[in-house]
């Protein structure tokens, strides 16, 4: 069954659309930058300068929410503009995320620790659950909400699970994407690991040294035939190939080889029913760690073999946006398809020694792009690629 | 310096909760990593957190800690000399 | 029909291999704990010293399902509401108390919801779909749909289970957290799904989520109509809350017996299967309404 891509939308620190963030693409203009408080002045970040409310005010966000919440409702709104609800039409909404309202219950927290103020209450937003409630309501739709918690690779896992459900005759048409806004917590968590880059990331490159931190979110609308018929909603793309494999290397690393992204992209490959040589971009997990990027690459050319296709990170552009990634890339990978996008992957110099491999340096448009291969891994091992295809 | 391991293990046990063992399972001598004890990187992150804490000597390219953490041996005679 | 081949539950109850939950079960008061059995037989210690009860009880639970079938997973689907709060916890306490550049990470690593089925893969070293869901008191509900769908996919040998765990901080949160009078308390409830019939013919038939119920009544009704039953066919009633739904059947509050905790309804599953197997009955209809609207129903065979 073709799962028709009919609606998308994101914010990230490139922009908060998809024609601001084109704009960035194609200007080579990144959204990471020192950050501005007494807490992120240490690092270097891609983070959105929305304050809750002006994102509330901005978007005319009706439902309340913690940040993650309501950057999920900015991008999920967009992707669901022109949409409407219909009983024949049966609409779920699938988000990924990581944090969920951890931005609120960390601050809540302290507040309990000092014993200074601590309001219950506020726990409310804490729940991930909670956090997709909020954006499905946003939206208007109840038939079913669900979310996915496979830190980095969640977004993509919502795209796979809601392609699955209309494949099973159990949703027409869904929502599906991820959100995570920047926390202390996840700050302070990847700072404890020390996968920080001190500086400007850089994917691929030999000399790379950790990851930057993002916030953002992305969601596409899928529907079955039988939604587009009554919908009859123009199709953007096809959500063609998607799969989920476990590396079971350790928790937090990746297999040297890159064992469970070549199953991943092996698997995802036969799904969309296409050869590797068949994928005209790669949109890479990339976070610039050199764990992953090695790892990852090992599994390109494992599969890609000497044919492999421009492929670059775009993390470099947007900080790692963690359980969102999946769901920006999306986007940008849909983008791709409609435009003959290729998008750089900024901030390379020096291919990685063991590879060799070097990703697309530049912006370009107007080539044929049919296939867009887009990896997303969380740590557990959790390995999710996705293909989008042209209609 | 045999004071100093003791110590050092102890720490050892409690920060890497290493629940089941005590100073005495310990040699001074031991592969930590790999085989030995079987610690993992994560662990590598905690010696840098315990040397940062109890001996305030700072660590900071993981990379570095693979040499400095081989055993207690190796790490009472890093702290020896950078404290 | 989606079949049970085995069940782990580890739990405030004397639930871990009884061949028959009913025996032991008593209703909970204030004061219990879980009933944990002797980790050390299922986890290596360099891995058991850095797991959670959340994640030594998931684990442990998933491996003795292991120990009981014949071949590796083919998939994985779990479904957990707050994660891993002891670890998630650990970490605030280490983020706002240390002045230190330097922070310990293994509570960050461990506090992510997907560190229980990351956990699993690792332990058992499997390479299979590996999901992990968190949508409130709906999350065992949503992570069987899942598994469910990966047997329609042809997948044989399908892990899905449900876990969580309290904290003292939980109570704290509590009354605007989890709306309930029972006692928090911790869960994991993990099993074997296939759609080959398995020893008991005991199975999950059928699976429906409401995120807007106004009407428990009539979605019971329209989910039996479904599968060409009324609710006179069912033998017993699992609910999450105290209202009797007829005279005719057998109901229980299964809140009674797992304490609250919104992994409860995989427990719910446990005491169905064992219920009809012990009473050689045929239906059983789990219901969840543990928050208010959100409705899960589950239906459970036995051919």
């Amino acid at each position: 069954m073709k799962i028709h891509v009919t609606g998308y939308g994101l914010i990230s620190s490139i922009g908060t659309n998809a024609e601001e963030s084109i704009e960035s693409l194609r200007n080579l203009q990144t959204g990471i930058e020192r950050g501005k408080s007494e807490a992120t002045k240490a690092y270097n970040l891609g983070a959105i300068h929305l304050s809750n409310d002006e994102l509330k005010k901005r978007f005319d966000l009706k439902t309340d929410g913690s940040r993650t919440a309501l950057l999920g409702m900015v991008a999920a709104k967009q992707a669901f503009e022109g949409h409407e609800l219909s009983e024949n039409i049966r609409t779920g909404l699938i988000s990924g995320t990581s944090v969920g309202g951890m931005d609120i219950s960390e601050v809540e927290y302290k507040k309990y620790l000092d014993q200074d103020g601590h309001n219950p209450e506020n726990y409310k937003h804490h729940s991930s659950g909670t956090s997709s409630d909020q954006i499905a309501n946003e939206l208007g739709i109840s038939h079913f909400v669900n979310t996915i918690s496979t830190a980095c690779s969640s977004a993509a896992n919502a795209l796979m699970m809601g392609a699955r459900m209309i494949n099973n005759g159990m949703l027409d048409r869904v929502v599906v994407g991820g959100t995570d806004s920047l926390t202390l917590f996840t700050i302070s968590g990847f700072k404890s690991l020390m996968i920080f880059d001190e500086d400007w990331c850089r994917p691929f490159d030999d000399s790379r040294k950790g990851l930057n931190l993002g916030e953002g979110a992305g969601y596409i609308v899928i529907e079955s035939e039988k939604s587009l018929e009554i919908s009859k909603k123009q199709p953007l793309a096809l959500l063609s190939g998607y799969s989920n494999a476990s590396d079971a290397f350790h928790q937090t690393a990746s297999s040297p080889d890159g064992h469970g992204a070549k199953l991943s992209m092996t698997e995802a490959l036969r799904v969309a029913n296409i050869k590797p040589d068949e994928i005209d971009y790669i949109n890479a997990h990339g976070t610039a760690t050199p764990n992953n990027d090695l790892s990852e690459s090992q599994a390109i050319q494992s599969i890609f073999k000497d044919r492999i296709p421009p492929f670059s990170s775009t993390k470099s552009y947007t900080g790692h946006t963690l359980a969102a990634s999946g769901g920006i890339e999306a986007v940008f990978a849909i983008l791709a398809l409609q435009n003959g996008y290729l998008y750089p992957n900024l901030n390379f110099k020096t291919p990685i020694s063991e590879t060799g491999l070097v990703p697309q340096t530049t912006f370009e448009e107007g080539k044929e792009i049919r296939h867009v291969l887009s990896n997303s891994f969380g740590f557990g091992g959790n390995n999710s690629t996705i293909i989008l295809s042209a209609t | 310096m045999s004071e100093l391991k003791e110590t050092l293990k102890a720490q050892i046990i409690e920060q890497l909760n290493l629940e089941d063992l005590t100073v005495a399972d310990i040699a001074d001598d031991a592969p930590l990593f790999g085989e030995g004890l079987g610690l993992d990187s994560i662990d590598a992150l905690e010696f840098i957190v315990l040397l940062e804490q109890n001996y305030g000597i700072k660590i900071a390219d993981p990379s570095e800690g693979k040499e400095i953490f081989q055993s207690v041996d190796s790490l009472a005679a890093y702290i020896e000399k950078n404290q | 029909m989606y079949f049970i081949h085995t069940i782990a539950s580890i739990s405030h109850q004397d639930s871990f291999q009884v061949p028959n939950v009913f025996e032991r079960l008593e209703k909970l008061g204030d004061d219990s704990d879980i009933i944990s059995p002797n980790y050390k037989e299922y986890v290596p210690p360099t891995a058991l010293r850095r797991l959670g009860p959340v994640l030594r009880m998931g684990l442990t639970a998933s491996i003795e399902c292991r120990n009981n079938v014949d071949a590796d997973f083919d998939a994985i689907s779990v479904g957990t509401a707050l994660g891993c709060l002891k670890d998630t916890e650990k970490f605030l306490v280490t983020i706002h108390t240390t002045t230190s550049d330097f922070l310990s990470p293994t509570a960050f690593i461990q506090s992510t919801h997907n560190t229980i089925g990351g956990q699993i893969s690792l332990g058992l070293k499997n390479h299979a779909y590996n999901m992990t869901h968190t949508q409130n008191n709906l999350s065992f509900e949503v992570a069987l749909i899942d598994a469910i769908m990966c047997v329609n996919e042809g997948k044989q040998n399908v892990l899905v289970g449900a876990a969580d765990e309290k904290i003292d901080f939980l109570a704290q949160a509590q009354p605007d957290l989890i709306p309930d009078t029972h006692p928090l308390t911790s869960g994991a409830s993990f099993f074997v799904i296939s759609p080959t019939k398995g020893s008991t013919g005991i199975g999950v038939r059928d699976v429906h989520t409401n995120f807007n119920a106004t009407n428990i009544a009539k979605d019971i009704q329209d989910f039996l109509s479904k599968n060409k039953l009324t609710t006179d066919d069912i033998d017993v009633i699992l609910s999450s809350n105290e209202q009797p739904f007829s005279d005719k059947q057998e109901t229980l509050n299964y809140l009674d017996y797992s304490g609250m905790h919104y992994s409860a309804p995989a427990f719910a599953l446990h005491l169905a299967h064992d219920y009809l197997l012990s009473k050689g009955k045929k239906f059983a209809l789990i219901v969840n309404d543990m928050c208010p609207g959100r409705l899960g129903l589950t239906l459970v065979e036995k051919q």
